[in-house]
Protein backbone atom coordinates (compact mmCIF):
# COMPACT_ATOMS: atom_id res chain seq x y z
CA UNK A 1 0.00 0.00 0.00
CA UNK A 2 2.43 2.62 1.14
CA UNK A 3 5.51 1.27 -0.49
CA UNK A 4 8.17 2.89 -2.48
CA UNK A 5 9.32 0.74 -5.34
CA UNK A 6 12.88 1.49 -6.22
CA UNK A 7 13.38 -1.39 -8.63
CA UNK A 8 13.61 0.24 -11.97
CA UNK A 9 13.39 -1.24 -15.40
CA UNK A 10 13.31 -4.91 -14.66
CA UNK A 11 12.86 -5.61 -18.32
CA UNK A 12 16.25 -4.25 -19.21
CA UNK A 13 18.15 -6.73 -17.16
CA UNK A 14 18.88 -9.24 -19.82
CA UNK A 15 19.41 -6.72 -22.48
CA UNK A 16 22.54 -6.92 -24.55
CA UNK A 17 23.57 -10.33 -23.39
CA UNK A 18 26.05 -8.81 -21.00
CA UNK A 19 25.71 -10.05 -17.53
CA UNK A 20 24.99 -7.14 -15.27
CA UNK A 21 24.80 -7.35 -11.57
CA UNK A 22 21.29 -8.17 -10.76
CA UNK A 23 19.53 -5.19 -9.27
CA UNK A 24 17.44 -6.18 -6.39
CA UNK A 25 14.10 -4.43 -6.21
CA UNK A 26 14.09 -2.46 -3.00
CA UNK A 27 10.75 -2.01 -1.42
CA UNK A 28 10.60 0.11 1.66
CA UNK A 29 7.57 -0.39 3.76
CA UNK A 30 6.40 3.08 4.69
CA UNK A 31 3.52 1.96 6.86
CA UNK A 32 5.17 2.44 10.29
CA UNK A 33 6.44 5.88 9.39
CA UNK A 34 3.04 6.97 8.19
CA UNK A 35 1.51 5.52 11.33
CA UNK A 36 3.83 7.54 13.52
CA UNK A 37 3.19 10.64 11.46
CA UNK A 38 -0.54 10.33 11.90
CA UNK A 39 -0.11 9.67 15.57
CA UNK A 40 1.83 12.91 15.90
CA UNK A 41 -0.71 14.69 13.78
CA UNK A 42 -3.50 13.60 16.09
CA UNK A 43 -1.46 14.66 19.09
CA UNK A 44 -0.79 18.12 17.77
CA UNK A 45 -4.35 18.57 16.58
CA UNK A 46 -5.76 17.69 19.97
CA UNK A 47 -3.30 19.64 22.07
CA UNK A 48 -3.31 22.84 20.07
CA UNK A 49 -5.45 25.45 21.71
CA UNK A 50 -6.31 28.15 19.27
CA UNK A 51 -7.93 30.45 21.76
CA UNK A 52 -5.95 33.06 23.54
CA UNK A 53 -7.11 34.43 26.85
CA UNK A 54 -9.60 37.24 26.67
CA UNK A 55 -8.96 40.54 28.30
CA UNK A 56 -11.04 43.38 29.48
CA UNK A 57 -9.68 46.83 28.89
CA UNK A 58 -9.84 49.48 31.54
CA UNK A 59 -9.02 53.13 31.15
CA UNK A 60 -8.48 55.02 34.33
CA UNK A 61 -7.95 58.74 34.52
CA UNK A 62 -4.32 59.59 35.33
CA UNK A 63 -3.61 59.82 39.04
CA UNK A 64 -3.89 63.14 40.78
CA UNK A 65 -6.42 64.49 38.34
CA UNK A 66 -9.85 65.28 39.54
CA UNK A 67 -12.78 65.99 37.34
CA UNK A 68 -15.76 68.00 38.43
CA UNK A 69 -18.98 66.22 37.72
CA UNK A 70 -22.42 67.61 38.30
CA UNK A 71 -24.18 65.70 41.02
CA UNK A 72 -27.10 64.82 38.83
CA UNK A 73 -24.74 63.21 36.33
CA UNK A 74 -23.10 60.89 38.76
CA UNK A 75 -24.36 57.39 39.27
CA UNK A 76 -22.70 55.67 42.18
CA UNK A 77 -22.68 51.91 42.42
CA UNK A 78 -21.63 50.37 45.68
CA UNK A 79 -20.90 46.69 45.92
CA UNK A 80 -20.59 45.13 49.34
CA UNK A 81 -18.56 42.09 50.31
CA UNK A 82 -21.64 39.85 50.31
CA UNK A 83 -22.51 41.09 46.84
CA UNK A 84 -25.34 43.42 47.51
CA UNK A 85 -25.43 46.24 44.98
CA UNK A 86 -26.66 49.72 45.84
CA UNK A 87 -27.10 52.52 43.41
CA UNK A 88 -27.88 56.18 43.70
CA UNK A 89 -27.69 59.33 41.66
CA UNK A 90 -25.92 62.27 43.19
CA UNK A 91 -26.57 62.31 46.89
CA UNK A 92 -29.87 60.48 46.80
CA UNK A 93 -30.48 57.65 49.17
CA UNK A 94 -28.93 54.45 47.85
CA UNK A 95 -31.36 51.80 46.71
CA UNK A 96 -30.60 48.11 46.50
CA UNK A 97 -30.57 46.27 43.21
CA UNK A 98 -32.90 43.38 43.78
CA UNK A 99 -32.35 39.84 42.75
CA UNK A 100 -32.58 36.45 44.33
CA UNK A 101 -29.07 35.45 43.39
CA UNK A 102 -26.00 36.92 41.81
CA UNK A 103 -27.10 36.34 38.26
CA UNK A 104 -30.50 37.93 38.80
CA UNK A 105 -28.85 40.92 40.44
CA UNK A 106 -26.49 41.37 37.53
CA UNK A 107 -29.34 41.21 35.06
CA UNK A 108 -31.27 43.76 37.12
CA UNK A 109 -28.16 45.92 37.24
CA UNK A 110 -27.79 45.75 33.48
CA UNK A 111 -31.39 46.84 33.04
CA UNK A 112 -30.95 49.66 35.50
CA UNK A 113 -27.81 50.90 33.80
CA UNK A 114 -29.51 50.87 30.44
CA UNK A 115 -32.52 52.81 31.74
CA UNK A 116 -30.47 55.39 33.57
CA UNK A 117 -28.12 55.93 30.67
CA UNK A 118 -30.86 56.39 28.13
CA UNK A 119 -32.55 58.82 30.53
CA UNK A 120 -29.36 60.80 30.94
CA UNK A 121 -26.67 60.22 28.30
CA UNK A 122 -24.19 62.35 30.22
CA UNK A 123 -24.21 59.97 33.14
CA UNK A 124 -20.89 58.98 34.61
CA UNK A 125 -20.74 55.81 36.62
CA UNK A 126 -18.61 55.50 39.68
CA UNK A 127 -18.03 52.00 40.93
CA UNK A 128 -17.08 51.43 44.53
CA UNK A 129 -16.30 47.90 45.52
CA UNK A 130 -15.69 46.83 49.07
CA UNK A 131 -12.12 45.74 49.67
CA UNK A 132 -13.32 42.49 51.21
CA UNK A 133 -15.33 41.59 48.15
CA UNK A 134 -14.05 39.03 45.70
CA UNK A 135 -12.29 40.07 42.53
CA UNK A 136 -14.90 38.31 40.44
CA UNK A 137 -17.62 40.55 41.87
CA UNK A 138 -15.81 43.55 40.49
CA UNK A 139 -15.20 41.84 37.14
CA UNK A 140 -18.88 40.94 36.91
CA UNK A 141 -19.95 44.50 37.52
CA UNK A 142 -17.42 45.80 35.01
CA UNK A 143 -18.62 43.23 32.54
CA UNK A 144 -22.16 44.47 32.97
CA UNK A 145 -20.95 48.01 32.31
CA UNK A 146 -19.12 46.90 29.20
CA UNK A 147 -22.10 44.95 27.93
CA UNK A 148 -24.19 48.08 28.16
CA UNK A 149 -21.54 50.07 26.31
CA UNK A 150 -20.83 52.30 29.24
CA UNK A 151 -17.25 53.39 28.90
CA UNK A 152 -17.41 56.45 31.07
CA UNK A 153 -16.89 54.92 34.42
CA UNK A 154 -14.40 55.21 37.17
CA UNK A 155 -13.31 53.05 40.04
CA UNK A 156 -13.02 54.40 43.52
CA UNK A 157 -12.18 52.73 46.78
CA UNK A 158 -14.97 52.20 49.23
CA UNK A 159 -14.21 54.30 52.26
CA UNK A 160 -15.66 54.25 55.75
CA UNK A 161 -18.17 56.96 54.86
CA UNK A 162 -19.66 54.74 52.16
CA UNK A 163 -19.97 51.89 54.59
CA UNK A 164 -21.69 54.18 57.07
CA UNK A 165 -24.17 55.27 54.45
CA UNK A 166 -24.94 51.69 53.61
CA UNK A 167 -25.17 50.66 57.24
CA UNK A 168 -27.66 53.43 57.89
CA UNK A 169 -30.07 52.03 55.33
CA UNK B 1 -18.74 -23.28 -11.81
CA UNK B 2 -17.17 -19.94 -12.33
CA UNK B 3 -17.11 -17.75 -9.29
CA UNK B 4 -17.11 -14.03 -9.71
CA UNK B 5 -13.52 -13.11 -10.01
CA UNK B 6 -12.31 -11.04 -7.11
CA UNK B 7 -10.51 -8.02 -8.37
CA UNK B 8 -7.28 -7.20 -6.59
CA UNK B 9 -7.98 -3.92 -4.90
CA UNK B 10 -5.18 -1.45 -4.50
CA UNK B 11 -5.73 1.98 -3.09
CA UNK B 12 -3.08 4.60 -3.60
CA UNK B 13 -2.58 6.21 -0.22
CA UNK B 14 0.10 8.63 -1.34
CA UNK B 15 -2.09 11.77 -1.56
CA UNK B 16 -3.61 11.12 1.83
CA UNK B 17 -0.21 10.65 3.39
CA UNK B 18 0.95 13.83 1.70
CA UNK B 19 -1.90 15.79 3.16
CA UNK B 20 -1.29 14.14 6.51
CA UNK B 21 2.30 15.30 6.54
CA UNK B 22 1.31 18.74 5.44
CA UNK B 23 -1.11 19.05 8.36
CA UNK B 24 1.46 17.60 10.71
CA UNK B 25 3.99 20.22 9.67
CA UNK B 26 1.38 22.93 10.05
CA UNK B 27 0.40 21.91 13.55
CA UNK B 28 3.97 21.36 14.63
CA UNK B 29 4.97 24.82 13.51
CA UNK B 30 1.96 26.68 14.84
CA UNK B 31 1.64 25.02 18.21
CA UNK B 32 2.65 27.23 21.02
CA UNK B 33 2.98 25.52 24.26
CA UNK B 34 1.24 27.17 27.11
CA UNK B 35 3.64 29.44 28.90
CA UNK B 36 4.37 28.30 32.38
CA UNK B 37 2.41 30.06 35.03
CA UNK B 38 3.87 31.67 38.07
CA UNK B 39 0.92 30.79 40.20
CA UNK B 40 -2.23 28.78 39.95
CA UNK B 41 -4.91 31.24 38.94
CA UNK B 42 -8.55 30.61 38.19
CA UNK B 43 -9.64 33.37 35.87
CA UNK B 44 -12.94 35.15 36.23
CA UNK B 45 -15.19 35.05 33.20
CA UNK B 46 -16.50 37.94 31.18
CA UNK B 47 -18.06 38.68 27.82
CA UNK B 48 -15.16 40.78 26.68
CA UNK B 49 -13.64 39.72 23.38
CA UNK B 50 -10.33 41.53 23.41
CA UNK B 51 -7.42 39.24 22.86
CA UNK B 52 -4.30 39.29 24.91
CA UNK B 53 -1.42 40.72 22.87
CA UNK B 54 1.29 38.30 21.81
CA UNK B 55 4.38 40.11 22.92
CA UNK B 56 5.50 42.98 25.08
CA UNK B 57 3.25 42.05 27.93
CA UNK B 58 3.87 42.61 31.57
CA UNK B 59 1.67 40.49 33.77
CA UNK B 60 0.83 41.28 37.34
CA UNK B 61 -0.53 38.05 38.76
CA UNK B 62 -2.53 38.01 41.95
CA UNK B 63 -3.28 34.60 43.36
CA UNK B 64 -6.06 33.48 45.64
CA UNK B 65 -4.11 34.27 48.80
CA UNK B 66 -3.24 37.77 47.71
CA UNK B 67 0.35 37.13 46.71
CA UNK B 68 1.50 39.36 43.88
CA UNK B 69 3.82 38.21 41.11
CA UNK B 70 5.30 40.23 38.32
CA UNK B 71 6.20 38.64 35.03
CA UNK B 72 7.42 39.90 31.68
CA UNK B 73 7.60 37.88 28.52
CA UNK B 74 11.15 38.51 27.40
CA UNK B 75 14.05 36.66 28.98
CA UNK B 76 16.32 39.63 28.54
CA UNK B 77 14.08 41.90 30.49
CA UNK B 78 13.60 39.30 33.18
CA UNK B 79 17.35 39.02 33.55
CA UNK B 80 17.62 42.78 33.91
CA UNK B 81 14.80 43.05 36.39
CA UNK B 82 15.23 40.03 38.59
CA UNK B 83 18.84 39.03 37.98
CA UNK B 84 20.33 36.58 35.49
CA UNK B 85 19.69 33.55 37.66
CA UNK B 86 15.94 34.19 37.52
CA UNK B 87 15.64 34.79 33.82
CA UNK B 88 14.06 31.41 33.12
CA UNK B 89 11.29 31.87 35.63
CA UNK B 90 8.04 33.22 34.28
CA UNK B 91 7.71 35.67 37.10
CA UNK B 92 8.79 36.57 40.56
CA UNK B 93 6.86 37.17 43.69
CA UNK B 94 7.05 40.83 44.61
CA UNK B 95 5.93 42.90 47.52
CA UNK B 96 3.32 45.52 46.84
CA UNK B 97 5.74 48.16 48.09
CA UNK B 98 8.38 47.34 45.47
CA UNK B 99 5.91 46.83 42.64
CA UNK B 100 5.92 50.49 41.78
CA UNK B 101 9.68 50.61 41.33
CA UNK B 102 9.76 47.43 39.27
CA UNK B 103 6.98 48.63 37.00
CA UNK B 104 8.82 51.86 36.35
CA UNK B 105 12.08 50.06 35.69
CA UNK B 106 10.45 47.61 33.30
CA UNK B 107 8.77 50.37 31.40
CA UNK B 108 11.96 52.36 31.09
CA UNK B 109 13.68 49.34 29.57
CA UNK B 110 10.81 48.58 27.24
CA UNK B 111 8.37 51.45 26.78
CA UNK B 112 6.13 49.32 24.57
CA UNK B 113 5.13 47.08 27.45
CA UNK B 114 1.43 46.56 27.95
CA UNK B 115 0.29 45.87 31.44
CA UNK B 116 -2.25 43.21 32.25
CA UNK B 117 -3.62 42.10 35.57
CA UNK B 118 -4.26 38.44 36.01
CA UNK B 119 -6.21 37.95 39.16
CA UNK B 120 -7.71 34.87 40.68
CA UNK B 121 -11.45 35.17 40.85
CA UNK B 122 -11.47 34.37 44.53
CA UNK B 123 -8.82 36.87 45.50
CA UNK B 124 -9.79 39.81 47.64
CA UNK B 125 -10.56 43.00 45.82
CA UNK B 126 -8.34 44.90 48.25
CA UNK B 127 -5.16 43.59 46.67
CA UNK B 128 -6.37 44.19 43.13
CA UNK B 129 -7.37 47.68 44.11
CA UNK B 130 -3.93 48.39 45.52
CA UNK B 131 -2.35 47.04 42.35
CA UNK B 132 -4.57 49.24 40.21
CA UNK B 133 -3.76 52.27 42.32
CA UNK B 134 -0.08 51.52 41.91
CA UNK B 135 -0.54 51.31 38.16
CA UNK B 136 -2.39 54.58 38.19
CA UNK B 137 0.39 56.23 40.15
CA UNK B 138 2.89 54.98 37.62
CA UNK B 139 0.75 56.56 34.92
CA UNK B 140 -0.33 53.27 33.47
CA UNK B 141 -3.92 54.26 32.98
CA UNK B 142 -4.73 51.77 30.29
CA UNK B 143 -4.42 48.20 31.29
CA UNK B 144 -6.22 44.94 30.76
CA UNK B 145 -7.75 42.40 33.05
CA UNK B 146 -7.28 38.84 31.89
CA UNK B 147 -10.53 36.94 31.87
CA UNK B 148 -11.99 33.78 30.46
CA UNK B 149 -14.77 33.83 27.96
CA UNK B 150 -18.11 33.43 29.66
CA UNK B 151 -19.94 30.27 28.68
Amino acid sequence: MADVDLSQSKGKQKHGGKRRKKRVGVRIDMTPMVDVAFLLLTFFMLTTTMNKPQTMEINLPPGGQTAEVAESNLLTLRVTDDFRIFWNIGTNKPAAVDGSDKKAKLIALGKLLKEQNSANPKLITLVKVDGKAKYIDMVDVMDELNLNNINRFSLAPMVEDDKKILAAL
Amino acid sequence: MSKTKRVGFKLDMTPMVDVGFLLLTFFMLTTQFKPQDVAEVVLPSSHSAFKLPDSDVMVVTVDKDGNVYLGVDSQNLRAQLFGVENRLRAGMQVQLSELSKLLREARIRNPKLRTVIKGDKESEYNVIQTVMETLQKENITRFNLVTDLEK
